[in-house]
């Protein structure tokens, strides 16, 4: 009786740490250009423009896998030798000095990127190249190239399929590799790519509905080619808009986009998203959680997830209903602190780590711990 | 499985008196019913044949730039005053010069040599000999390498080419884009030295560009022994370097020894000509693309010209054309047929619009019959053939300045416009990541901007020959069934055999041209010198004693042997329109234009030819006719008649009695250039055009 009791606890304690009640803790982003070759230069623009606005709103370099399938810099055509830019004007210049590309050239793969999203990696792919996101991961992933029908050309040879994106990101569910997961697309005929998508958590949009063009915004003449796509360009006009503490919501940027302006319509799946648009931060996605510990010295502090998973561990099984009515009595106070100051995961574990620390008779909490439960168990056999 | 069943079904088809009869299939069905019908179905075809042709200019399309990576236009021009100024002072100092100084010295090669250099670019001499390539019969389908360096030449005459090469600062050297400039350094005239001052003005500015991917080479090809002389030299020594030191290496003060460089695979090559004046308010731009053996560019390097010249820095456009068609009344009557036509069936429906107003048909036509004439010809039409033998993309473009080429403020304008069209075709190149592959290789211009694709110009041909094989196989038949009702000979009821006679007879004549075709190069090999008209008589009298020789020696083959050897004329007929067919379609595959022409000729003479004396004898006007039109048919049909009438046609007249000689001469050129037309003319026509001959006058 005891034992199907604590069977039972157990399950409760999963099921609510692995619902949609899991907090987020951390943001990725996977920015992909999937095509080479000169005349595509736009498409590597699209996507260091996008690296540059998540990095500017606080995802750090080591969350951002970049994959860019050509080298426009370098290219012995580009007139501006080392520098990438997406405005003629050329005030910004893109290919500064700290961007990080994870995957370059040939290594840009249908093969490659479903691996970094499922995360089945060879073993000596460093940590650099993975996707090592969690339950409670907000990813945001934008792929930009030539699209058609329900698929995206990788590097002119292969195609990933609309399948082949849903097949991985129901993986990636089943992984919990993502709380919550939004796809950008800015290919031709984009809205196609989401057909087949199933998942729960998924956000998706597109640059273009089917049968429609994805156009290039401007050309700039120096340079001889298109340097960025409409879409992106209006993503990105309205990004610079805004700065890491700002609140504008997801359905705020959703209505941004002006279908006479992108010559396309930009299209929407949020059947698969529970949320409620116009309550989502866009900072949800292309920012980040800003998770700060103070820590009196270097090597004591607990990295996110895994000290979750260490009290669980060591604390012995008796104390897991404890630990359960501790978590449960720091709720309310949680959701009062999250009103002030938005971040209330890291609220919680840090009033549960002060609470820990106030504990001095550590002893007694566990006997009494024991006693409770003997009674309850008493209780509980009478009534049977 | 599918075949079984379909046979048990036709097993199941039984006839009146109840005994099993295999129903042939759908497809066997109707070729018999095409065989059976073969006079109707054959003048069907024939005229389908020739109102396609005729209703080509309707099926033009406009061009459109295949290749994504072209983008022409997308770039802004980076050429500056300075640029012009450069290329204006070259063009000064080479005026200059060539007032104070007379001769054959290589100063003015060196004079642009060292410009060259001041840009920075590496500058080599290429010495070339001026002998062009001789005729060989076993060097007709090789490679521009078979003609070798002669060893003991002499210092007598050369020429000397200037090349300079500027390396792409970033790019890795494995591709280049050449720009040509023939130049006549002793007679070469103010317009030509024009040609220079552009490139020039061009030069200055790719010599600073950080842009380019693929080396660019400037070769001014000497050009006083004609213009494709010193490109194709350059191009052999490019390609096929040669290791042992040739003799003309020593000649004159210039050693070229050791110098020659290279630049990686050539991505296209562009001509550079100005001539003459323009007779229109704009300047004028010519291209021409034809290579050896109707062979052309890709369509996507003449629209990238195109688009440039005419939208970018409004250049007049034009290809060549006949101009002798434009004024042609029947041609002006199709047309406003064609366009009657086209607005009664847009007024039908709205979405038909194939109709063209009557001026552009003409224009359409004059083009076509001009694009069609080269390539069957298979000259090339300028130096940029030489590159085609390398599979280069080249074209040339010929300028004509609307001022006289002594006006020095014009000058600045007509330099940078024409410096901008070329840097604007260059940077587009040099945006290709691979050889041009996307548009067409194989079409027919009606206009700069309006072409015919293979599959459409292919139609033509294929109703034209279409009649051939259904009319040979049904006087086969009737053929067979003469042979039967006349003999008794027990032998001759081998059925399958009674072609072999005929066969043989065709055979005979075939060999009898290929002959022909090979003996011009012994009687080049005739010592003494010897004038075109002479060696044409030469050729003529060996041809026809062979010819006579043929007949006497191999029997039946004759026109005038007796009946008892003669084969039956439906048969020989049969094999000769068989043999025609073969031949026409081999020669569509080297080159269309010739087979289309050809066909044209050749198919209604087969068609139409019969025995004459059955006709006379019958005193019918329908065979009479007949008779006629095959007589006709055939005069025209001789090649040297043939070659009077298109000289003729393209207004060139003839210089009273040395047909004989121009014709020599004509032929001269045609394998000079290694032009299949040679082969076809000898070795299908002529044979066809004799068997056409035999049936004619066949005495039966």
């Amino acid at each position: 009786m005891k034992f199907l009791i604590l069977v039972m606890l157990l399950c409760y304690s999963f099921a609510f740490s692995s619902g949609d009640t899991t907090i987020h803790t951390n943001n990725w982003a996977v920015l992909v250009c999937t095509s080479r070759f000169w005349f595509n230069y736009r498409h590597m623009a699209n996507t260091l423009s996008l690296y540059r606005t998540v990095k500017r709103l606080g995802i750090p370099d080591e969350r951002i896998i970049l994959m860019l399938a050509d080298d426009m810099a370098c290219n012995a055509r580009n007139e501006y030798p080392a520098q990438v830019f997406n405005n003629e004007n050329h005030k910004l210049n893109l290919y500064g000095d700290n961007v990080e590309v994870d995957y370059r050239g040939y290594e840009v793969t249908v093969e490659n990127f479903l691996r970094v999203l499922t995360g089945r990696h060879e073993n000596a792919v460093p940590r650099s190249k993975r996707l090592l996101s969690d339950e409670g991961s907000h990813i945001l992933l934008y792929m930009t190239g030539h699209g058609g029908d329900e698929f995206l050309k990788f590097q002119d040879a292969e195609e990933l399929q609309s399948h082949d994106l849903a097949d991985a990101v129901k993986q990636m569910k089943e992984k919990r590799r993502f709380k919550e997961l939004m796809i950008m697309v800015d290919t031709c005929q984009a809205a196609t790519l989401f057909n087949q998508l199933q998942s729960p958590g998924v956000l998706a949009i597109g640059s273009s509905l089917k049968g429609e063009n994805s156009y290039s915004h401007h050309l700039d003449s120096d340079v001889g080619v298109s340097v960025v796509d409409r879409f992106t360009y209006y993503t990105l006009a309205f990004f610079e808009r805004l700065n890491i503490y700002d609140n504008a919501s997801l359905n705020s940027l959703f209505r941004s986009y002006d279908p006479k302006l992108l010559m396309s319509t930009a299209y929407y799946r949020t059947d698969l998203y529970q949320p409620h648009l116009a309550e989502v931060p866009v900072t949800n996605f292309f920012g980040s959680v800003m998770e700060t510990i103070h820590t009196d010295s270097v090597y004591k502090a607990f990295s996110s997830k895994t000290s979750n998973n260490k009290i669980n561990s060591e604390m012995p099984v008796n104390q897991l209903s404890e630990h359960d009515e501790l978590q449960k009595a720091n709720i309310p106070n949680d959701e009062l602190k999250t009103e002030k100051q938005k971040c209330p995961y890291t609220q919680m574990r840090v009033d549960l780590h002060e609470k820990l620390e106030k504990f001095e008779n550590v002893d007694t909490v566990v006997n009494l711990g024991i006693a409770v439960m003997v009674f309850v168990v008493m209780i509980s056999s009478s009534l049977l | 499985m599918a075949t079984e069943k379909r046979d048990k079904e036709e097993e199941e088809v039984k006839t009146d008196d109840g005994s099993l009869k295999i129903k042939p299939r759908p497809i066997v069905q109707l070729g018999i019913f095409l065989v059976a019908h073969s006079p109707v179905f054959s003048v069907v075809f024939s005229a389908a044949g020739v109102l396609a042709l005729l209703i080509l200019p309707l099926l033009a399309k406009n061009t459109y730039i295949s290749e994504n990576a072209l983008m022409p236009g997308s770039a802004r021009s980076m050429l500056s005053n300075r640029d012009v100024s450069d290329g204006s002072k070259l063009v000064k100092d080479i005026k200059n010069y060539r007032l104070n100084h007379e001769g054959q010295g290589v100063e003015v090669q060196k004079l642009i040599g060292k410009y060259m250099s001041e840009m920075g670019a590496e500058v080599y001499y290429q010495k070339f000999h001026p002998e062009g390539n001789q005729f060989h019969p076993l060097h007709f389908f090789s490679g521009p390498d078979s003609y070798t360096l002669l060893d003991n030449v002499s210092c007598a005459s050369y020429g000397v080419n200037v090349a300079g090469i500027i390396r792409a600062p970033r790019g890795d050297g494995k591709e280049s884009i050449v720009l040509v400039t023939p130049y006549d350094f002793i007679n070469g005239g103010d317009y030509e030295a024009l040609s220079l001052g552009i490139t020039g003005t061009l030069f200055s500015l790719l010599a600073r560009v950080t842009w380019l991917s693929k080396d660019i080479i400037w070769l001014v090809a000497d050009s006083r022994y004609g213009d494709y002389r010193p490109v194709a030299a350059w191009l052999t020594e490019y390609h096929s370097p040669s290791f042992k030191d040739s003799d003309l290496l020593k000649c004159g003060e210039l050693n070229t020894a050791d110098k020659f460089r290279r630049a990686g695979t050539m991505a296209a090559a562009l001509v550079l000509k100005v001539d003459g004046r323009s007779e229109r308010f704009e300047d004028t731009l010519s291209i021409y693309a034809e290579a050896s053996n109707g062979q052309m560019p890709n369509l996507d390097l003449i629209n990238v010209v195109n688009y440039l010249a005419v939208h970018r820095q409004g250049f007049y456009v034009k290809v060549e054309k006949v101009v002798s068609l434009l004024s042609s009344s029947w041609l002006k009557i199709i047309g406003e047929i064609f366009e009657a036509v086209g607005k009664l069936a847009h007024t039908l429906n709205p979405d038909w619009n194939f109709g063209i107003p009557t001026a552009d048909y003409l224009e359409g036509s004059a083009t076509l019959a001009s694009s069609l004439y080269s390539q069957a010809l298979g000259i090339p039409t300028g130096p940029h053939g030489a590159f085609r033998d390398y599979q280069v993309d080249a074209i040339t473009l010929k300028v004509s300045p609307r001022f006289p080429p002594d006006s020095k403020t014009r000058q600045h304008d007509f330099f940078l416009r024409g410096a901008k069209l070329l840097e604007g075709t260059i940077r587009s190149v040099n945006n290709l990541l691979e050889k041009f592959h996307q548009s067409f290789f194989l079409y027919l211009l009606t206009s700069p901007s309006k072409f015919i694709s293979v599959g459409v110009y292919m139609i033509a041909f294929a109703l034209l020959v279409a009649s051939l094989p259904m009319v040979a196989a049904s006087l086969y038949i009737d053929g067979c069934k003469a042979l039967n009702n006349s003999t008794l000979n027990p032998a001759g009821n081998f059925k399958s055999w009674k072609w072999l006679d005929a066969a043989k007879q065709v055979f005979a004549l075939h060999l009898f041209g290929l002959i022909v075709t090979l003996l011009p190069y012994f009687i080049c090999q005739v010592p003494g010198q010897h004038s075109p008209s002479n060696r044409s008589i030469m050729w003529g009298t060996t041809s026809s004693s062979l010819l006579l020789i043929t007949f006497a020696t191999i029997p039946g083959c004759s026109p005038f042997s007796s009946r008892r050897h003669g084969t039956n004329w439906a048969v020989l007929k049969s094999v000769t329109i068989s043999a025609a067919f073969i031949g026409l379609c081999l020669m569509s595959i080297i080159n269309f234009a010739t087979a289309e022409i050809g066909a044209l000729l050749l198919v209604p003479t087969c068609l139409i030819v019969q025995p004459i004396k059955p006709a006379l004898r019958s005193r019918r006007i329908k065979s009479l006719l007949g008779a006629f039109c095959s007589m006709v048919l055939l005069t025209i049909g001789f090649p040297v008649m043939l070659f009077a009438i298109s000289k003729g046609l393209f207004g060139e007249g003839l210089v009273g009695l040395s047909l004989g000689g121009e014709f020599w001469t004509w032929l001269e050129s045609l394998w000079a250039w290694k032009s299949a037309t040679y082969l076809y003319i000898g070795m299908v026509h002529l044979p066809c055009w004799l068997l056409c001959l035999c049936i004619l006058f066949h005495p039966s």
